[in-house]
């Protein structure tokens, strides 16, 4: 389809100087061959992520209404809609935020600014761990950590599943942000007499704060969608309930629920339930690049 | 006094008309050795820094001249692995012996860099974070304050209604005299000053120029710079620097009419470096 035509325009087009003998054809050929694949596998990707964004639409629009902000889940032919959910959502990722990211940014500023040796290297890596741990066995680990121990699901155990995948995410783009800043700036600083930590607070983060936002909001875009975490720790909940200390409903573990089952209006709010996660965190990553785009970072 | 460094002869009479560059030093160095890790980046350094004089640092990239300089406000204690044995005597005190409150210490031997450093904050926050540090002016005072330094490095016209603009978005030249400003609001008593020119237009270097001979009037003032001219116009004397040591020092007249050392002599005419 359009692809082909893409091809053959950026690859036939004759530039005036044209290359001769058996070596400048092969060449040509390969050429024309990594363009093509490479424009294929762009189409191929390009392809999948609109089918799922379009299949997302249209099914997740039809269920979508002034209900689905009003209502909680309910059972089944009841009416229900997401209210307990997107709530909670938002309580357990602002939660895991102002968890993880102080933490993160001190970790990074530690990284960036203070840590030498054995201590520091090992931080940075268990971070790096982290940033690639599998996200069920964070869900675990706070379930032994914290919901065996009090013996209850609660959307705090949720917060704190969702503060420690968010963590390693701002902790890097802290130190990395933190390391763009010229050393010049820093000397600066301290040649007037300030102490150290008074430069990284006003000077330094106040010269990486773009790249450091957007380390925060790319954390609150990845723990948004989450789900694996959720199930060992906040569990879900079928009514409305902003208690951090009783079982929390979230928009991803009501998809996971509602998705496979057998009734039709709870199918129905699964796709409305993916819909706003992925419109949400779509916004985030839209604002990002927008907002902060232009300053580099 | 310790007129006894390698071949520098500390304290020249003449020269210069007037007081030549004699007076009671600011600083005196003596005996200076510095390490950067195993590295001997300086070797037995002995100097003074007349006060409410302008001292010149020349000498090839490599020589010297600007560790010599960080180590007069402690700049390179930020490092570890650098360290510098010796004295550096200011107000009294050895500042490169333990003990030293070198926040303090920094608010007094102000610095200024190659590259203009404006704080990301804006023109009115970048003076006022400096004087903050040391000192709780109220409001007014510090209004005065800023209008006080933006006057005399020549940038208030200039920047007067927009304080509370970013200081990142003025030019380099402007920047530059902004630092300077930064500086001088804190009330040091030495200014040093890193190559301050080389990354500016020669108009704004024509300024920055002019504003030091403003400058000395009420700092002690040492600068670090490539340019023999910059030296020749601006310093009372001037101390040439080759690999690690102090080769000359004398007024400003001397080095660049009559310098004693051959090698003095080939690298103010360019032979060398």
């Amino acid at each position: 389809m359009s692809a082909e035509r893409d091809v053959s325009g950026v690859t036939g087009r004759s530039d005036g100087w044209k290359p001769h003998g058996a070596l400048a054809m092969r060449r040509r050929f390969m050429d024309r061959l990594a363009t093509g694949l490479s424009l294929a596998a762009t189409c191929v990707a390009l392809l999948a992520l609109c089918s799922i964004l379009l299949t997302l639409l249209v099914r997740g629009l039809s269920g979508l209404s002034l209900v689905t902000f009003i209502h909680s889940t309910a059972s089944p032919g009841m009416n229900g809609g997401l209210a307990n959910a997107i709530a909670g959502s938002v309580i357990q990722t602002a939660v895991a935020i102002l968890i993880g990211a102080p933490l993160g940014m001190l970790c990074g500023i530690y990284l960036s600014d203070y840590g030498r040796g054995w201590m520091a290297s090992t931080t940075r890596f268990v971070s790096d761990m982290l940033l690639s741990a599998p996200s069920i066995l964070i869900g675990l680990f706070i379930y032994q950590l914290i919901v065996v121990p009090t013996g209850h699901f609660s959307g705090f155990a949720g917060a704190v599943a969702l503060a420690i995948l968010a963590l390693p995410i701002v902790v890097r783009t802290t130190e990395d942000m933190l390391g763009l800043v010229p050393t010049a700036l820093r000397e600066a600083g301290i040649g007037l007499g300030a102490s150290k930590w008074r430069v990284i607070v006003f000077i330094c983060l106040r010269a990486a704060r773009t790249g450091v936002l957007t380390g925060i909001l790319l954390a609150v875009a990845r723990v948004a969608g989450e789900t694996a975490p959720l199930l060992f720790t906040s569990l879900g909940n079928m009514d409305w309930s902003v208690s951090l200390a009783q079982p929390m409903a979230s928009l991803p573990v009501t998809i996971y629920q509602y998705a496979g089952s057998a009734y039709d209006d709870w199918v129905q709010l699964a796709w409305t339930g993916a819909l706003l996660v992925t419109l949400g965190v779509l916004a985030i990553n839209i604002l990002v690049r927008v907002g902060f785009g232009r300053k580099g970072a | 006094m310790s007129g006894s460094a390698v071949s520098g002869r500390v304290m020249p009479e003449g020269g210069v008309p007037g007081e030549a560059v004699a007076g009671k030093p600011a600083i005196s160095v003596r005996n200076l050795d510095f390490y950067y890790g195993e590295l001997k980046a300086l070797r037995g350094i002995s100097m003074e820094f007349p006060t409410r004089k302008v001292t010149g640092m020349i000498g090839p990239s490599g020589c010297g001249k600007s560790t010599l300089l960080r180590v007069l406000n402690r700049m390179y204690d930020l490092y570890p692995g650098q360290r510098a044995t010796g004295e550096v005597i200011f107000d009294g005190r050895n500042i490169i012996a333990p003990g030293m409150d070198v926040n303090r210490l920094r608010a007094r031997v102000g610095m200024v860099f190659q590259k203009p450093t404006p704080f990301p904050m804006s023109i009115y926050d970048n003076i006022a974070f400096g004087v903050k540090l040391h000192e709780t002016p109220s409001r007014s005072e510090m209004e005065g304050r800023v209008e006080d330094v933006l006057r005399r490095v020549a940038l208030w016209n200039e920047v007067k209604d927009r304080l509370k603009a970013s200081a990142t978005a003025l030019s380099g030249g402007q920047q530059q005299r902004l630092c300077i400003a930064r500086t001088i609001a804190t009330r040091p008593e030495v200014v040093l000053l890193d190559e301050p020119t080389s990354a500016l237009d020669p108009v704004s270097t024509a300024r920055i120029e002019e504003l030091l001979d403003e400058l000395k009037k009420e700092f002690t003032i040492a600068i670090v710079t490539h340019n023999m001219q910059q030296a020749a116009r601006c310093a009372d004397q001037v101390a040439f620097f080759y690999l690690g040591e102090l080769v000359e020092m004398d007024s400003t007249d001397r080095i660049f009419t009559a310098p004693r050392e051959t090698r003095t002599q080939d690298y103010i005419t360019g032979r060398f470096g």
